[in-house]
């Protein structure tokens, strides 16, 4: 069927735009968390906000922020691959 | 089933369906571009597929339509994806509660012998990796996640409440031995008890996933259902051994040869005087030709390869070719959506 939309099957099978929005999804995720986050903090007497600015990641939190990096962009080399 | 997903799954799933309905506001404009392009229910041709053809290629340098392509496919290929993440990511949380919903009054029978017809076995439903039973607790990703999270807000209206409404409609409250085909993951079932509380419930179809979490369903709410793993069109139950047998939305996924096989079926399970009510999308025969395109477009989009044909079949025609009499095939409420097909097997209610 879609050899009758050319054009727009041309379109769905444009891989950045596909990748965009994929990368799109977890920056939303991410605003989401931090926007909780501070929230939640914050309702418990902690201003977080100049903590985090400042904050310099070392042992256990940067291997964890290094794999999840390494999975995030996984994730996208295969939206980008996808055949 | 209550659940509350943790905090990337449910920001994930808000995501892609809020991304839905935002991007369903470029359609006023693509509608617009159009008009001016010069498509428009006098130059749209008759023939659908040269329509098609020439609505894509009048929209070709529209961003709006580009946009909207880009955003539905994306939408189509990750809705599910997304749900699944969501629910590993609290697998270990949710299943406990899962496990327990399978034990209850409503029985499911398995057959894993059952034969798999090439439209269930060839399609991945709703474009979900491995179709309906690619994952082992589909049934809740779909029934739950997929459809309360990303459906139930991409639909207009309340499509709890439609299941309801198009129930009303049914000219009896007395009905005993109800059979649903296609059951699937059990929201529609959920509303035929509610309705018919003292009707004993039996429900097929051919996915073991979804019919595992219809149990559950069922369970949850202390209904005792039959669940059956078998096709509608040829359910293997005694002949005249239901007052009223019924499907929602479910016949633009099978072909039309089926539905006929189906009607038949219903036909043969039917008690003198029951009744037969199957909902689905609106027929093409009620829509113009910009909205058949539509519609074109949104199967294209769904991996939806029976839309067509079953959009297009004449369901009053087939029910009475069934049979049926007092035949009635129109929208609710004067609407084009759902779209309601009833018929009454002759003879007098017992």
């Amino acid at each position: 069927m879609t050899a009758l939309l050319p054009h727009d099957a041309a379109l769905r099978a444009d891989p950045l735009a596909q990748a965009l929005l994929t990368l799109a999804k977890e920056l939303w995720s991410l605003r989401d968390r931090q926007i909780v986050l501070e929230t939640v903090l914050t309702e418990k007497g902690i201003d977080v906000a100049t903590a985090v600015e400042r904050y310099q990641p070392r042992g256990a939190i940067k291997a964890r922020l290094d794999t999840e990096r390494q999975q995030f962009l996984d994730s996208l080399v295969a939206t980008l691959s996808r055949a | 089933m209550e659940y509350q997903l943790v905090q990337h799954g449910r920001a994930a799933l808000e995501f892609i369906a809020e991304l839905g309905s935002r991007a369903a506001r470029l359609r006023p404009r693509i509608q617009s571009e159009m008009q001016v392009r010069g498509l428009n229910e006098q130059t749209l041709a008759d023939d659908l597929d040269a329509r098609l053809t020439q609505v894509d290629e009048a929209m070709r340098d529209s961003p709006a339509f580009a946009a909207m392509s880009r955003i539905s496919e994306w939408l189509s290929l990750q809705h599910g994806e997304v749900a699944r993440a969501a629910f590993e990511a609290q697998r270990e949380e949710f299943l406990p509660r899962i496990h327990a919903l399978q034990n209850g009054p409503t029985t499911l029978e398995a057959n894993a012998a059952v034969p798999s017809p090439d439209y269930f076995r060839d399609v991945w439903i709703h474009r979900t990796t491995g179709g309906w039973d690619g994952h082992e607790y589909q049934g809740f990703i779909h029934g739950e996640l997929v459809h309360r999270e990303y459906v139930a807000k991409n639909y207009p209206g309340d499509i709890f409440a439609q299941r309801r409404a198009v129930l009303a409609t049914l000219p009896r409250r007395d009905y005993r031995q109800i059979m649903e085909f296609g059951t699937s993951s059990g929201h529609y079932t959920m509303q035929l008890a509610r309705e018919f509380p003292a009707a004993h419930i039996t429900g097929c179809d051919l996915s073991i996933r979804m019919l595992e979490q219809a149990q559950r369903l069922g369970n949850e709410q202390g209904s005792a259902w039959r669940l059956l793993q078998r096709p509608a069109e040829n359910t293997g139950l005694p002949n005249t051994s239901f007052d009223l047998v019924t499907s929602y939305i479910v016949l633009h996924e099978i072909p039309a040869q089926i539905t006929r096989a189906q009607m038949r079926e219903a036909f043969r399970l039917l008690r003198p005087g029951g009744d037969l009510l199957f909902c689905d999308v609106t027929r093409y025969s009620a829509l113009d030709k910009l909205g058949v395109f539509w519609a074109e477009y949104q199967a294209i989009n769904g991996g939806e390869p029976f839309w067509r044909e079953a959009a297009s079949l004449d369901l009053a025609c087939a029910a009475h070719e069934a049979g049926f009499v007092d035949v009635r095939s129109e929208g609710l409420d004067g609407k084009s959506y759902p779209w309601l097909l009833y018929g009454r097997r002759p003879g007098l209610a017992s």
